[in-house]
């Protein structure tokens, strides 16, 4: 366990030693939902409804979208697939460590910044642009529980991709085939009940909605009750699949490493 | 005369280069093409998903949003498949790796910005293209030989304008030291509030992207020359000029970086 502590500890302070580049990242993260913000303005005028949202839940919706997209992401998947790339992974072997349960110590280390950083940029946009709403009791309890469900699953779709890297020998066609799929499927980009039904149907089938539609949903109420405890009990189910999936791929994939130099 | 030829020979050659060693890994490279294609066949479903909503956004028709996409993913693409080495110039610096470079009798910027190829931009610039087409064949344009002839001409600035914006933003590692390019990176995702009508914007929004970082002209202003010459027949204008000052720009910090660079790593 302390060797747990011990990665998650440095993780946490490599994010404070590349303060600037982290700020930028989010900065960077912020860009996009300008446009989103200003498209779905734009189209929610004059009290609409789309998909059972009015502006100011869309308002929310879309903050929701920015904060779960933000939070595992400092750690950083490049670090891990080079790891396996320039076969440093050879000494993680060695290690009296599990190399999953490490990965995923480091990635908790960069939540904390992470969750910070969010509030940030949800208080600067309260500043800007007006109150936004914020969900009471039971509903706040939902949303608090989809939010932590999400840290572990995140993680896994991410260190499943990365496992693909013994195979292709490279991650940067992985990583964006990844990050194109989850924008449209994941209901980022437009919520997922405004999608064709045959787009909504393929979502329904991969774990991406959880990780950013769930929250999301839950956070504005057009998920409450018995549909915001399913969707949570999905999140809990992706998540088991993912992770233990993900062990059982590992162990295919490691057969395929060479480790050449030295 | 014989100069240019010169470096744009050797240009190509080095970007072939890449293409070939990318070749290598044949799995990730299709992957890369596809990523490419599918984000832009995510823009297209979004764009959809919006239309299918409102029959128009700020005046704009779906064909005529599709157009701006599209002409806005066509001149993005073009910078991973031609200048995607510039995106190494903070690892370059970090690293004290631009020594190579200096010694080489050729322009310290192109062989940074020729060292890499970003697989992606074939899918990108495919999907952007096949956009327009089928947008161009919707919306009313009065053709003449003139309006193709201005449309190529605001075609080649709006992509000199978003190259300059990226030699000038990664350029900035030169100051900053840092091993990668997450200014450049945040600079670089202003472009994406270009692919959609500039009006949607509050005033602050289309003031920044067109005076301080002018994303507006990579799509917007020739876009709408493009389907109202009449009203906004200044952008035709306006448009070259603004990228030959951005090309100079650009490539005026690029250099003045250049000379600070230390070699050293940091």
């Amino acid at each position: 366990m302390i060797a747990y502590v011990a990665l998650f500890r440095t993780s946490a302070r490599t994010v404070l030693a590349y303060r600037m580049a982290f700020w930028l990242g989010v900065l960077g993260g912020i860009l996009p939902l300008v446009a989103l913000f200003a498209i779905w303005g734009a189209m929610l005028g004059g009290g609409r409804t789309l998909g059972g949202l009015d502006w100011p839940q869309m308002r929310a919706y879309l903050l929701v979208t920015f904060g779960t997209g933000a939070l595992v992401a400092a750690y950083g998947d490049f670090r891990m697939a080079n790891r396996i790339l320039d076969g440093r992974v050879a000494l993680d072997l060695v290690k009296p460590v599990d190399f999953q349960r490490s990965r995923f110590a480091e990635a908790l280390g960069g939540v904390g910044m992470e969750l910070l950083s969010v509030a940030l940029v949800a208080a600067g946009w309260v500043l800007i642009s007006g109150p936004v709403l914020v969900p009471h009791g039971v509903q706040a309890a939902l949303f608090a529980a989809s939010l932590i469900s999400l840290v572990p699953l995140k993680f896994a779709i991410m260190y499943l991709t990365c496992t693909l890297c013994f195979y292709t020998q490279n991650y940067v066609g992985l990583f964006w085939a990844r990050e194109t799929i989850s924008a449209l499927l994941s209901g980022a980009l437009v919520p997922i009940a405004l999608l064709p039904a045959w787009l909504q149907a393929i979502s329904a089938l991969l774990p991406f909605a959880s990780v950013v539609s769930t929250p999301a949903l839950i956070y504005v109420g057009a998920a409450s009750g018995t549909t915001a405890v399913r969707l949570i009990a999905v999140q809990v189910l992706w998540t088991a699949v993912l992770w233990f999936g993900a062990r059982l791929a590992w162990r295919f994939a490691i057969r395929r490493l060479t480790v050449h130099g030295g | 005369m014989g100069e240019i030829s010169r470096i744009l020979w050797i240009y190509r050659r080095g970007l072939g280069a890449h293409v070939r060693s990318m070749m290598e890994y044949e799995a990730d490279f299709w992957l890369l093409v596809l990523a490419g294609l599918l984000q832009q066949l995510v823009g297209l479903a979004f764009l959809g998903a919006v239309f299918a909503q409102v029959p128009a956004l700020r005046g704009w028709t779906f064909p005529e949003a599709v157009l701006l996409y599209g002409f806005a993913s066509f001149v993005f693409g073009l910078a991973p498949l031609l200048f995607d080495g510039l995106w190494r110039t903070a690892w370059l610096v970090n690293q004290g790796e631009l020594d190579y470079a200096l010694v080489r009798p050729y322009p310290v910027m192109l062989q940074v910005s020729g060292s890499y190829v970003g697989m992606q931009g074939f899918g990108d610039v495919t999907v952007a293209a096949c956009m327009i087409g089928w947008a161009l064949v919707r919306v009313d344009v009065a053709w003449s030989p003139l309006t193709v002839l201005i449309g190529l001409i605001l075609l080649a600035s709006a992509a000199a304008v978003r190259i300059s914006i990226l030699a000038a933003s990664t350029a900035v590692a030169f100051w900053l030291h840092a091993p990668h390019s997450g200014f450049a990176m945040a600079i670089n995702q202003m472009g994406t509030l270009a692919r959609y009508p500039l009006t949607i914007y509050g005033l602050a929004v289309r003031g920044v992207l067109t005076l301080l970082v002018p994303f507006a002209f990579t799509a917007f202003f020739p876009v709408s020359w493009l389907l109202d010459p009449g009203r906004n027949w200044w952008a035709a204008l306006v448009t070259p000029v603004v990228a030959g000052a951005c090309v100079v720009t650009g490539v005026r910090i690029y250099h003045r970086g250049v000379r600070r660079y230390e070699s050293a790593g940091h």
